[in-house]
């Protein structure tokens, strides 16, 4: 093989391309997602215990002791045709209960967990006797739950219609760990380093860290010993030549590792799937993400291949198996959890391609094998993202393009450009910036160095604008929510109107803060996170706990929601109630605390009348504009108490629909309780009726800058876009554009049958679905239904 | 100056090399029984009415100062409109809350057409794509259709021009300095069947086609694939020779059906033409057609 001067072993992909699925990796990919699901208590009865044993010790000892037991104590398994070994539950993918954390809902549901409409559960009879005899009565009082719930319950609930504040009953997630230092020095140089570290610093509490880091790592060796023992003890007993083989490979493979740091390609799989497995058993939290795995491991990929140790095909099925393993854990959500965040985004987000550290383009053949496996798996996990900036290559974009248009919805796509310097603008090193990679769903970070936090809060920018007008009061309940600047029959121009929502927006944001740092703070007391610590730089050089400050970054992200119902409601209210003076204020503010009943004229013109977010009309956008960058700046007169920066994030993921509950009729036509625009930038489901380049237009305007925790965008495309060469080729400029545009995310979702049909019932949401026909365009909800049915029918031939 | 637009669609892919914005004119000489764009035809702007965005308030009647307005009609026209009466006043449309009513066909100044047309430069830059005038046909006003050409071209952006090439043929040349592509079309080479099918002889046409091939090798031919009118064996090959036979080098290509023009056709109370087959082409049965050319 030729691969002297091709440093990125590209002249691969002809290879990588003609690829075919694997059928191993398909029996399994079947078998973890139809598995049954059950709750799972073994390790929260092993924590108990642990706690138990050693009440007294400060909470860091404790979690350390209790990981620990855990890694010692829990019930191991090596699945038939497992490749990469390692799990917190021998069930995949069950359900664990984590008290530490909180358990008040699992209390509430334990009942109808195997019945709810999303995830369920199935519940042994044995643990739910065991979860109300032993579980429940130890933990009253000791939970961060609990703890944040007595000291500070008040003040989050008054400030709830508004403020969301996160991360109450869980431990910190949106975290990528730093992988390349855990590959490069396996647990046990960790734990030689550590000593180093520890003679420096040596007052009590930090050898109390130590102590607990120490523990945990340990404790890492040990679980990883267990899988080497039980490997070769089941290679033992079985009978058959290629299994035995199979299962003394993956006992080599973890001996290995526990001896020295990974050497080959398998070996850091495998040492990096530990990681992510200890990661979950010490905190059981959303999102340990592992950032960019095509950087770090494409060494390991590159010796491996150009020894011939490797072939491509058998990296494909080693990196499959990383994928399958990815849907192996889930996050057991509440109820509510779940109705918004279905089918378990966990967050393993991986992000691949972008530039190096010298701005040239990181794809290398490994970037293009993951995506090999997206293509051939389409699981939802991991979570993918492509990083593309200026100097992407057209290969690189067009194979994106081609797994897009499977419908999975990914990769998503973030852009360099925008992304790398809002990073900096937030005291992000060129260096780190430049390294970024997504967390959770499109929450930006650094990686291996930074405790972002990055879902502190959301701020419901639209429940703020209803206060203003509304004399404080909300529309839902008819309840004062403490501060009161006028209502719209008061402001004699849109100036007052001005004046009183930036009243509105500082009351709450005060409040806000005062919540967010007392969550903060909690997690410090409650939730140390040793293991965690041992795997975020900075922590062990500063004897202090990931928790409390120890990482070398710490922001904290605040959300706004949201950017299209601000935009589009101040654009009505200008144009409507100020300008023309088309309805009276007061007859305004009647229709909303009416939730438009006999207002249904009036709601129509709001709709169709007024220019809205989403169609490059600059006067609606400016409104959007200046409200995120009104709030950005807000949050700028703060630090949080880990002695970094609070900035701004605009996204909700699937937040918009409990968000919207909480939101009465508003100034865009919106009813009361109804979903609020989704992603996060996105325009207004419908109003967007001007085209995709109309949307990144108005989307460009915001300042990408400013939302330096990440934005979301979503936009719809029929699958035709993909499957004709010709066309794809067109959304690989549109996608160029994008990043020219500097807008920081996209994500694309193919229009199925089932939206379409969709549609068809409810034509007003889906006004901007344009069916494009060369010197013809129409919408696809002003065609007759029988035409509707036509392109129904194709669509989901296409698919 | 000012002339006649009736749409401006952002993101057109498939008029014309990357990304761009097609700009719909008003007015075309030809009578075409399977017309896509049948509002497009008379140069005059009409009141236009789509029933599923109408909520039946009534609102447009009650305001109607002619009387032009009825409501109760048949679908999809509940409310039905008399055109002769009709005089574009615009109060019906200012009072529709769910723009049910809109006029199609508005006077715009090439400088508004331009600012509109400007907002997607980045796209045109990054895609090689840019501007297509259609219609209606360009030709139709052609003054306007060119001093839009001009406009664009002073920001060094692609342009194209749809035509059917029935015009004089010194409007059609004026366009060559400031049209980077003609997309013509090209329906039927048999003159009887084309004067029958779209009202006008193709004599004009082809002698305007063979003249602009002189002056220009940037043209694409393109012929919509009707079915029973220009989707025949016989058509597309007399289509091929002909073209071949005035310049060897100019592509040529076939234009799926489009079968969703015909609720325009309703609200227009036009005749909409039986064809064969009500969907478009397979990607099979174009990959048939195509090996005709």
């Amino acid at each position: 093989m030729e691969v002297g001067f091709d440093k990125k072993l590209l002249g691969l992909i002809p290879k990588i391309e003609k690829l075919e699925p694997i059928t191993r990796i398909t029996q399994m990919k079947d078998i973890i997602i139809n598995n049954e699901r059950f709750l799972s208590l073994e390790q929260a009865l092993i924590i108990t215990d642990s706690y138990k044993r050693t009440e007294g010790k400060s909470r860091s000892l404790q979690r350390a002791e209790a990981l620990s037991d855990s890694l010692e104590l829990i019930t191991i398994n090596i699945d038939d045709d497992e490749l990469l070994v390692g799990n917190r539950t021998v069930g995949i993918r069950d359900g664990v209960v984590f008290p530490e954390a909180g358990i008040s809902w699992v209390e509430k549901e334990i009942d109808t967990l195997p019945f709810r409409a999303q995830d369920k559960f199935s519940v042994r009879n044995k643990d739910k006797v065991d979860f109300f005899e032993q579980i429940v009565p130890f933990w009253k009082g000791r939970t961060l739950e609990e703890y944040i719930n007595t000291n500070c319950g008040n003040e989050i609930s008054a400030i709830s219609g508004v403020v969301k504040i996160n991360q109450k009953d869980h431990a910190q997630g949106h975290i990528i760990p730093d992988v390349k230092g855990w590959l490069g020095k396996g647990p046990l140089g960790l734990l030689n380093e550590l000593e180093s570290h520890k003679s420096i610093n040596k007052d009590h509490q930090k050898a109390e860290f130590y102590e607990s880091v120490e523990i945990v790592l340990k404790g890492a060796l040990r679980f990883i010993e267990r899988y080497a023992v039980l490997a070769k003890s089941l290679a033992e007993i079985n009978s058959l030549n290629d299994s035995k083989q199979e299962l003394m490979t993956i006992s080599n493979t973890c001996n290995a590792i526990i001896r020295r740091p990974p050497e080959t390609f398998r070996e850091a799989l495998q040492s990096m799937w530990f990681l992510f497995v200890i990661l979950q058993m010490e905190s059981n939290a959303s999102s340990f993400s592992p950032g960019r795995i095509d950087q770090y491991l494409f060494p390991f990929f590159e010796k491996d291949i150009k020894d011939g140790e490797l072939s491509l095909s058998d990296a494909l099925e080693l990196l499959e198996a990383l994928h399958l393993n990815f849907n192996k854990i889930v996050y057991m959500r509440n109820s509510e959890g779940a109705r918004y965040f279905a089918g378990f985004p966990i967050g393993f987000n991986i992000s691949i391609g972008g530039q190096d550290e010298n701005g040239e383009d990181a794809a290398n053949a490994l970037t293009f094998l993951i995506l090999k496996a997206q293509e051939h798996l389409g699981l939802p996990q991991p979570n993918m993202t492509a990083r593309l900036y200026n100097g992407s290559s057209d290969e690189f974009i067009d194979t994106c393009s081609k797994v897009i248009g499977l419908g999975s919805g990914m990769p998503q796509i973030v852009n360099d450009e925008s992304i790398i310097p809002s990073l900096q603008r937030v005291g992000i090193s060129k260096k780190d910036a430049v390294d970024y990679g997504l967390v959770g769903c499109v929450e930006l970070s650094t990686q291996g160095n930074n405790l972002g936090w990055s879902d502190a809060a959301m701020f419901n920018l639209l429940k703020a604008l209803e206060l203003s007008i509304n004399d404080g009061v909300c529309l839902l309940t008819g309840e004062s929510k403490g501060f009161s600047a006028g209502a719209l029959e008061d402001f004699s121009s849109f100036d007052d109107l001005i004046d009183a929502y930036k009243k509105t927006i500082d009351f709450f944001v005060n409040k806000m803060m005062k919540a967010v740092e007392f969550v903060d703070r909690a997690h410090a007391v409650m939730m140390p996170s040793p293991f965690l610590s041992s795997v975020i730089k900075s922590c062990t050089e500063k004897g202090l706990d990931v928790t409390a400050g120890g990482a070398q970054y710490n922001l904290s992200g605040i959300q706004a929601i949201q950017v299209a119902n601000v935009a589009d409601s101040m654009a009505v209210l200008r144009q409507m109630v100020f300008s023309e003076k088309r309805i009276s204020k007061e007859e305004f503010i009647k229709a909303l605390r009416g939730n438009w009943k006999g207002y249904e004229s009036l709601r129509q013109s709001v709709i169709h009348k007024v220019p809205k977010y989403g169609n490059d009309v600059s006067w609606v956008d400016r409104f959007g504009t200046e409200w995120a960058d009104y709030f950005a700046h807000s949050l700028e007169n703060f630090q949080n108490i880990r002695g970094g920066r609070y900035h701004m994030g605009l996204y909700t993921v699937s937040a918009h629909v409990p968000m919207g509950k909480n939101v009465g009729a508003s100034p865009d036509g919106r009813f009361s309780g109804s979903p609020l625009a989704d992603g996060g930038v996105s325009p207004m489901y419908g109003q967007d009726i001007k085209g995709p380049t109309a949307v990144l237009n108005s989307v460009s305007k915001l300042k990408s800058n400013l939302a330096s925790n990440g934005t979301l965008l979503n936009l719809k495309f029929l699958p035709s876009f993909f499957t004709n060469k010709e066309d794809r080729e067109k959304f690989n400029q549109f996608l160029r554009t994008f990043v020219e545009l500097k807008i920081h995310h996209v994500q694309f979702n193919v229009v199925n049958k089932h939206d379409l049909l969709e549609a068809q019932k409810y034509p007003d949401k889906y006004k901007n679905l344009t069916i494009r026909v060369a010197g013809y365009t129409a919408y696809f909800t002003e065609l007759a239904k029988d035409l509707q049915n036509e392109i129904i029918e194709r669509t989901a031939h296409e698919m | 100056m000012t002339g006649t637009v009736f749409d401006i669609k952002r993101f057109a892919i498939h008029d014309g090399p990357g990304i761009r914005t097609s700009v719909f004119l008003k007015g075309c000489p030809l009578r075409c029984e399977w017309c896509q764009n049948p509002e497009g035809i008379p140069l005059d702007p009409i009141l236009w009415y789509f029933s599923s965005k109408c909520i039946k308030c009534g609102e447009c009647v009650k305001n109607c100062p002619v009387d032009a307005l009825t409501k109760g009609g048949q679908d999809p026209n509940y409310i039905e409109i008399d055109h002769d009466k009709c005089t574009l006043c615009g109060r019906c449309t200012d009072v529709c809350p769910t723009a049910a009513l809109s006029i199609t066909g508005e006077e715009k100044s090439t400088e508004w057409v331009a600012s509109e047309l400007l907002k997607d430069k980045v796209f045109y830059e990054k895609s090689g794509g840019g501007i297509t005038l259609t219609g209606g046909d360009p030709l139709y006003q052609h003054e306007f259709s060119l001093s839009i050409l001009k406009a664009i071209k002073e920001y060094d952006i692609h342009t194209a021009v749809e035509t059917a090439m029935f015009g004089m043929e010194e409007n059609l040349l004026k366009f060559v300095p400031f049209t980077d592509l003609f997309l013509v079309d090209f329906k039927i080479l048999d003159n009887d069947k084309h004067k029958v099918y779209t009202g006008v002889e193709n004599k004009l046409i082809k002698s305007n086609f063979e003249r602009l091939s002189k002056k220009t090798e940037n043209i694409l031919v393109r012929v919509p694939l009707i079915p029973g009118y220009t989707a025949t064996e016989e058509n597309i090959i007399n289509i091929r020779d002909y073209v071949y036979s005035i310049r060897a080098d100019i592509r040529i290509e076939l234009l799926n059906f489009n079968p969703l023009a015909r609720d325009k056709y309703k609200i227009l109370h036009k005749q909409y033409p039986t064809f064969q087959t009500n969907r478009s082409y397979s990607e099979e049965e174009m990959q048939s057609f195509n090996r005709f050319l």
